[in-house]
């Protein structure tokens, strides 16, 4: 129980604060009201886009905090052990395949792949279930499969998702290896931590629930802005041009699209309609988009930041580009 | 047997007691007032159908979901918000919960909009040409921007679209000019969204034959014709052009 903070915070908020924080989003509300920054067409795109990624990805934030809970309140800790309890070289495939009975997108994953760590699945397999269940799960594939019904190479993204995805999670938990959680997780203060929780005795299942569903909604969602913002940011001055004029490279044409998988942002359950209509790039540049975006982009730069240690996110990077760039090039090969 | 009625009656009065001493968590409700402004945004922007200014009509089925979740994870913990013990919660933590209202009185004060001409040239076209009934639509039955776009990026799909130059269409799009854009011109443009406005990309034609200085950058019109498609470019000689509202579904889906 990692996110239960044991002592007081440093400074307790006062009825001050909270009139303070009141005001500054009543006055926020009437100052976008009276100024209409939306006179500003660069304010206004932003705002829009901003606006369009929160609230497409808020309610799986939500999903996810709900899927989190549910294993720290229902799931009974010997299932997991039974799950570390598997060989070695089980583990990581068993972890991946669990991703596929979750349907939540990248941002709920993320607190799920804590809560398992914490509960005692290796960090490893976690991290493996984390970049996993994103790809594998049911609603991602079916959304993939109607972005590329009726073309050529509808198997080739459909499978080569799945497969390269489910090896690309595995090669990183691989490359974790026997890091213990402390190695791996970054530990949650009880300042940085939006700590809900009451160190009362234990209560009725379904208000723990709660608790721990409004605690990571509040703790994720706050990571969700802060990417939000920045892609929103991105897509607002990045020419269009800019990004066809390169995808017409060999290789290069790949990494564009691992990076504009990285800049977009775009919820898993999503994303491959957006890949599908990128058809300036081929099938390989296609595939790695889909493998990439939902193990790395900015809002998961920030939910990551505040969830593992410092060293994890570069190490991820690292990976999962190289292992896409190969394992894209290594489909289209075997595709034909 | 008088012993255990004795401690069954001990145990009665402490948890009453327990019971009785229960209060408001600070942490517990604030999280549920986070929760609840976001449930509010989302039924605001369900029952307004303000939801058509951020998402296609592919997805904007997470609205009515995304309401009743939050709706319910809200009166959830607000119920399990009376513990016996409460914490004080840190000022930092005010301040974070703070920061998760923020976007919802953004939204909610922001007034309705959508996406304007900046984008056009910072938005890629878009293009679905592999997609069956792509090139079908654009070689039968009453053209649309969709067709149009997603036929300028195949030969097949220009050439199904060449097909019917002279036809008339009626497009309805916002009016776009950039800097070598000559006075009785303009682009008019639809942005398409599979998912969300941040996957928006462009649908543009070429107007030409427009009253000069009769519309305004970003005026919503509707636009009719016969079409010139002229290869990767598409023509439009307009035979009317009239402002219009903006139409309650003012993004485009494929």
């Amino acid at each position: 129980m990692i996110d239960v903070a044991p002592s007081r915070p440093a400074r307790d908020a006062t009825a001050r604060t909270v009139v303070v924080i009141v005001a500054v989003l009543l006055l926020t509300a009437g100052v976008l009201r009276i100024l209409e920054p939306g006179r500003v067409a660069w304010v206004q795109a932003f705002l829009i886009v901003f606006g369009s990624l929160v609230v497409q990805a808020m309610p799986f934030v939500l999903l996810g905090a709900v899927a989190s809970a549910a294993i720290e309140v229902f799931v009974p800790m010997n299932a997991l052990e039974r799950l570390g309890g598997l060989p070695g070289w089980l583990q990581l495939p068993a972890a991946a395949m669990a991703g596929v009975a979750f349907p939540i997108c990248e941002c709920g994953s993320v607190p799920v792949a804590r809560r398992l760590a914490a509960r005692g699945l290796s960090p490893s397999a976690a991290v493996t279930f984390m970049l996993a269940a994103p790809v594998l799960n049911p609603v991602v594939i079916a959304s993939t499969f109607v972005a590329y019904r009726g073309r050529p190479s509808l198997w080739t993204m459909v499978v080569g998702r799945f497969a390269l995805g489910m090896v690309v999670a595995m090669i990183v938990g691989w490359v974790i290896g026997g890091r213990s959680k402390e190695e791996v997780l970054r530990p949650r203060s009880d300042e940085s931590n939006v700590a809900l929780l009451e160190p009362a005795p234990p209560e009725a299942r379904w208000r723990r629930l709660f608790l721990h569903t409004g605690n990571d909604f509040v703790f994720m969602g706050r990571y969700l802005l802060v990417g939000a913002a920045a892609a929103a940011m991105v897509q607002t001055f990045l020419p269009a041009s800019f990004v066809s004029t390169l995808a017409g490279t060999p290789i290069l044409d790949i990494a564009v699209m691992m990076g504009l998988a990285t800049v977009l942002s775009l919820c898993s359950e999503s994303d491959a309609f957006v890949a599908a209509s990128f058809v300036q790039f081929g099938p390989a540049a296609q595939l790695a988009f889909l493998v990439t975006g939902p193990m790395i982009d900015l809002k998961l730069a920030a939910l990551y930041a505040g969830t593992f240690r410092r060293g994890f996110l570069p190490m991820l990077v690292v990976t999962v580009f190289a292992t896409t760039l190969v394992g894209t090039m290594w489909v289209m090969v075997a595709a034909g | 047997m008088k012993d255990s009625v004795a401690v069954r009656r001990a145990t009665h009065a402490r948890s009453q007691h327990n019971a009785s001493t229960r209060t408001w968590s600070p942490g517990r409700i604030g999280g549920g007032l986070v929760l609840a402004a976001w449930a509010v945004l989302f039924w605001f922007l369900f029952l307004s159908e303000r939801d058509r200014l951020y998402l296609s009509t592919r997805t904007s089925w997470v609205v009515p979901m995304g309401a009743a979740l939050l709706t319910t994870a809200a009166a959830g913990l607000i119920a399990s918000a009376r513990v016996r013990s409460p914490r004080a919660i840190g000022s930092r933590q005010a301040w974070v919960m703070g920061l998760m209202v923020l976007p919802v009185v953004v939204i909610l004060a922001f007034p309705p909009a959508t996406l304007g001409s900046f984008s056009a040239g910072k938005r890629p076209g878009f293009s679905s040409t592999e997609i069956d009934g792509s090139l079908a639509d654009a070689e039968s039955g009453p053209l649309t921007l969709v067709d149009v776009a997603a036929a300028r990026f195949s030969k097949a799909g220009e050439q199904a679209l060449a097909r019917r130059a002279g036809e008339q269409v009626d497009f309805i799009g916002i009016v776009t000019r950039f800097a070598d854009t000559k006075a009785d011109e303009f682009l008019l443009t639809r942005y398409i969204i599979t998912c969300c406005v941040a996957d928006a990309t462009t649908s543009l034609v070429r107007v030409v034959n427009v009253p000069p200085g009769k519309f305004q950058t970003n005026d919503w019109v509707e636009v009719k014709g016969p079409i010139y498609p002229l290869g990767k470019q598409v023509i439009v000689d307009a035979t009317s052009v009239v402002e219009v509202a903006r139409p309650a579904t003012p993004y485009l889906s494929p």
